[in-house]
């Protein structure tokens, strides 16, 4: 593995009982890259991401991240969660969610400095919301609520970040702020490999792609990889269908997965 | 005709066959089998094996020669107010020649039991010759008595005399034993009750307050002139609450009473509440020892007599309470 | 005895004093498990009290506090191992796994207190009293107890409270920040092992989960800021206590000298309490929430 390799996944297997999410798969994700993973509903997607982190148990696989076992380098990895996954009612506010992206470097006991709290508040005016760092984070917007998070990340200051869909049900405008984010993070070499539903943006905002249905399809820079042949594989089908789809995606027409279905129907 | 005869032989062989599954007892015909008496308490156990002259001091011991096995249920330091019976206990009380326990609601969660078992079994209350005008009734909205009876050294001459006579209704063999043995014990606990009588006038009179866990010596304090107070009821199952603690520590207190005593089957929690109010109040109570209540002690003391347990309260109540002030 | 008097009394301020530490431990721990949304396994852990007490007591025959409240400590962390062995390696979800041990432990420590009660001298270590309390028996020694319990509790609550705010609001960040949440939670769930032992002479075994849970989720219900939270919990835990101590002072029971259980009273006050908060909290209330409809209405 040199040390331009990001993540380094081999053989990897996670399965829910009996039932595989993940299979066999195999996959080197270059670093100083905006990398998408893209696959339908149940492809394993944030299961990839989860297993990188240690966050699910796997059948078979090995891992390794920035050039390590992912144990010894959990801090250096920032984790933009889906926004389910979290306990709105929590009574906590935004500033204090962002601050939570501090305590790895604090580690135990240790409380957050003046300086620890000035670089979270630097972190959420850097996505836009200082306005909001006093809310409770239920008063907040899907948009808010996402930008919340990536401040969070942001504040730990990792080498590498992991979004599962970050730009889901977001509004416009985060969704600029956090695909300008994402840039600078690519300027300074951070890698940031993220879940995503859009089709059509991809080619956009992103570099390289991975392509997951249980199974790895492709994987590598989007020009090379970002065919309809492997769209098609992707995402399954009858061949006329598909056809209809990848010219959609061509032509630009294609925004969403519930366009494809609607395509296929 | 062939399937007649084989219907009439299977018959036969089915109902010798249930003969002797039913009554693997009567095989062993060759020895009597023993009388056996389950009392309650160890308290009436210990009465009735006075009586029926069988050797103290043992769980299940044989007999002195008159094939009598007296077992009780509850061994020391057991409560029989919320004692409730085993699927064991249960067995061998349906087995028992003759059950003794003591009547007036001591044994509350046991009187479905006895209900039931005295439709088939011989079932006596040691109390039910006690005649009402000599009991005590409780201070509870419920009309009861106070079962406690065995206190009052006269009452309890009345319960052993129903022992006895239970003992010459269910097991005539050896009438004459009994009634000579009552005899002999009925001299020893006259006695005793003057040996109380004696002991207990020597403490002051305005030490008099006999202060313990619960209710139990209500007739103890009416036959000896004491004055009794228990924190509880006269049932261990009622809830000593905090205005009762503290109604009482106001009265030990005021009163300047030196001890009160805990008991061998009661939690002492309540006491030992008891003497932190009152010291707190300036009133320097201590713990005047334990006393025998609702139980024997162990088989092998001598607390493990009635007699014993008798002498051993009031040796500790009078010690306790005749010290100075 | 009037009832300035009662209320006076060394009995009734140690009776006030041990309560309300223990209202305050446990309404500012259960604040963790209410919003880690596992407020009913710190029900099942004080159930799992019962047995603890009985075996300890089996095993050293020694009624001392010190003695049973190890045993139900022990017994209430095996009941968090059993629930999450149930979840993790079968299809049973969590409530019903809470509800099987729960259940279990506590018929068997019922079993194993009348097996005690029925042997010799059984019955002298009054264990029977841990299944509802005995508030008003109370002596120095418990609130001793209660009062280092309770200080051992705060303390770790205190120095620990970032990690403790971060397990309870995002797990899988938390492990990604480093954290063994696995220890973590282990040590939360000690945390409310010791709180409900403690609390077992005051309020016993089958109530104490209450103080542990109606407390925090009235505090909820006044503030979004988690400190604050904590700090209203042990208050209302607090109030509870020392409400259902002057109570159980102040009402006459049946006869004329018995007053009324002591426990009891303070989940009832608890629960009075949180009736208000429901009601009247401002952000959070019904009457606040009736007030903004009337006003939408108008406008």
């Amino acid at each position: 593995m040199t040390k331009t390799t990001a993540i380094e996944v081999h053989d990897l297997t996670v399965a829910y009982g009996q039932k595989p999410v993940l299979w066999d798969i195999d996959v080197e994700i270059p670093s100083g890259k905006l990398v998408a993973i893209v696959g339908p509903n149940g492809a394993g997607k944030s299961t990839l991401l989860k297993a990188i982190l240690g966050l699910v148990p796997t059948t078979t696989g090995f891992i390794r991240a920035l050039n390590q076992p992912i144990d010894l380098v959990r801090k250096r990895i920032g984790y933009v969660p889906q926004r389910e996954s979290v306990d709105w009612d929590f009574p906590i506010t935004a500033q204090e969610v962002v601050l939570m992206g501090r305590y790895g470097k604090l580690g135990w006991i240790k409380r957050p400095s003046a300086s620890d709290r000035e670089f979270a508040a630097a972190c959420l005016a850097q996505v836009g919301i200082e306005a909001f760092a006093d809310r409770q984070i239920r008063q907040l917007s899907g948009g808010q609520q996402q930008r919340v998070f990536l401040a969070r990340a942001l504040a730990q200051e990792p080498d590498l970040f992991l979004m599962d869909e970050p730009f889901s049900g977001v509004d416009a405008a985060t969704e600029r702020v956090i695909i300008d984010i994402l840039r600078v993070l690519r300027s300074t070499g951070k890698t940031v490999v993220a879940v995503h539903h859009d089709l059509q943006t991809i080619p956009e905002y992103f570099d390289w792609v991975v392509m997951l249905n249980l199974r790895l399809v492709a994987a590598g820079n989007i020009s090379d990889v970002y065919t309809p042949e492997n769209l098609h594989a992707t995402y399954g089908g009858r061949l006329t269908i598909l056809d209809r789809i990848t010219e959609a995606v061509r032509t630009g027409t294609v925004r969403s997965e519930q366009d494809i279905s609607s395509k296929i129907t | 005709m062939v399937h007649l005869f084989a219907r009439d032989t299977i018959y036969r062989l089915a109902s010798v066959a249930l003969l002797v599954l039913l009554s693997p007892c009567k095989l062993g015909l060759t020895e009597s089998p023993p009388f056996t008496i389950i009392t309650t308490t160890n308290i009436i156990a210990d009465t009735a094996r006075s009586i029926a002259g069988t050797i103290p001091g043992t769980a299940a011991e044989t007999e002195g020669g008159t094939g009598i096995v007296i077992t009780p249920l509850m061994r020391e330091g057991v409560d029989p107010h919320t004692y409730k019976p085993s699927p064991g206990d249960l067995r061998a009380l349906s087995q028992a020649s003759l059950i003794l326990f003591n009547g007036l609601h001591l044994e509350g969660k046991m009187a479905d039991v006895f209900e039931k078992l005295s439709k088939r079994q011989p079932v006596v209350a040691v109390t039910d010759s006690i005649p009402q005008d000599r009991l005590r009734s409780t201070s509870t909205i419920a009309v009861a008595h106070d079962p406690h009876v065995w206190f009052d050294v006269s009452l309890w001459i009345l319960a052993s005399e129903r022992i006895r006579d239970a003992l010459s209704e269910y097991n005539p063999a050896h009438k004459a034993g009994y009634h000579s043995r009552f005899a002999a014990l009925r001299e020893r606990l006259i006695a005793l009750d003057l040996w109380c009588a004696s002991e207990l006038r020597t403490i002051p009179q305005d030490s008099r307050l006999l202060v313990t866990s619960h209710d139990a010596f209500g007739y103890f304090g009416a036959a000896y002139d004491i004055e009794v107070l228990g924190v509880q009821g006269v049932s261990t199952d009622s809830e000593a609450s905090l205005r009762d603690i503290n109604n009482l520590v106001r009265t030990l207190s005021m009163r300047r009473i030196p001890a009160v005593f805990i008991e061998t089957s009661v939690s002492p929690k309540m006491v030992e509440a008891l003497v932190e109010g009152a010291r707190a109040q300036g009133h320097a109570i201590s713990i005047g020892g334990t006393l025998f209540s609702d139980s024997l002690g162990s088989p092998a003391t001598p607390e493990g007599t009635y007699e014993g347990m008798v002498r051993q309260n009031v040796t500790t109540i009078k010690k306790a309470l005749s010290r100075g002030k | 005895m009037d009832f300035l008097d009662h209320l006076t009394s060394f009995n009734t301020l140690l009776v006030m004093l041990g309560t309300s530490l223990l209202g305050v431990s446990c309404g500012v721990v259960g604040c963790f498990t209410v919003l880690r949304q596992r407020a009913l396994v710190g029900d099942a852990i004080a159930h799992a009290a019962l047995p603890g007490v009985c075996v300890s007591f089996l095993l050293f025959y020694d009624r001392h506090f010190g003695y049973l409240f190890a045993g139900a400590v022990v017994f209430g962390l095996l009941s968090v191992i059993m629930i999450s062995s149930i979840c993790s390696y079968s299809r049973i979800k969590e409530d019903a796994a809470i509800g099987i041990v729960l259940s279990s432990l506590f018929g068997l420590g019922i079993a194993l207190s009348r097996i005690i009660h029925n042997t010799p001298d059984g019955n002298y270590a009054g264990l029977d009293n841990f299944i509802f309390g005995k508030a008003a028996t109370i002596t120095s020694a418990d609130v001793w107890f209660i009062m280092v319990v309770s200080i051992l509790a705060i303390f770790f609550v205190t120095i620990f409270f970032k990690e403790l705010q971060l397990l309870c609001f995002d797990r899988e960040f938390a492990w990604t920040q480093g954290y063994p949440v696995m220890a973590l939670d282990i040590f939360l769930m000690g945390l409310v092992a010791m709180c409900t032992a403690a609390g077992l002479p005051a309020v016993g075994a089958v109530l104490v989960a209450s103080l542990l849970i109606i407390p925090a989720a009235s505090a909820r219900l006044w503030t979004d800021n988690l400190r604050t939270m904590l700090f209203l919990a042990g208050a209302f835990g607090a109030l509870s206590c020392l409400s259902g101590t002057v109570l159980s002072v102040a009402i006459p029971g049946p006869l004329a000298s018995q007053g009324l259980p002591t426990g009891p009273l303070i989940i009832i006050s608890s629960a009075v309490i949180f009736s208000l908060s429901l009601t009247l909290s401002p952000s959070h209330g019904l009457y606040a929430y009736l007030v903004r409809r009337s006003r939408r209405h108008a406008s």
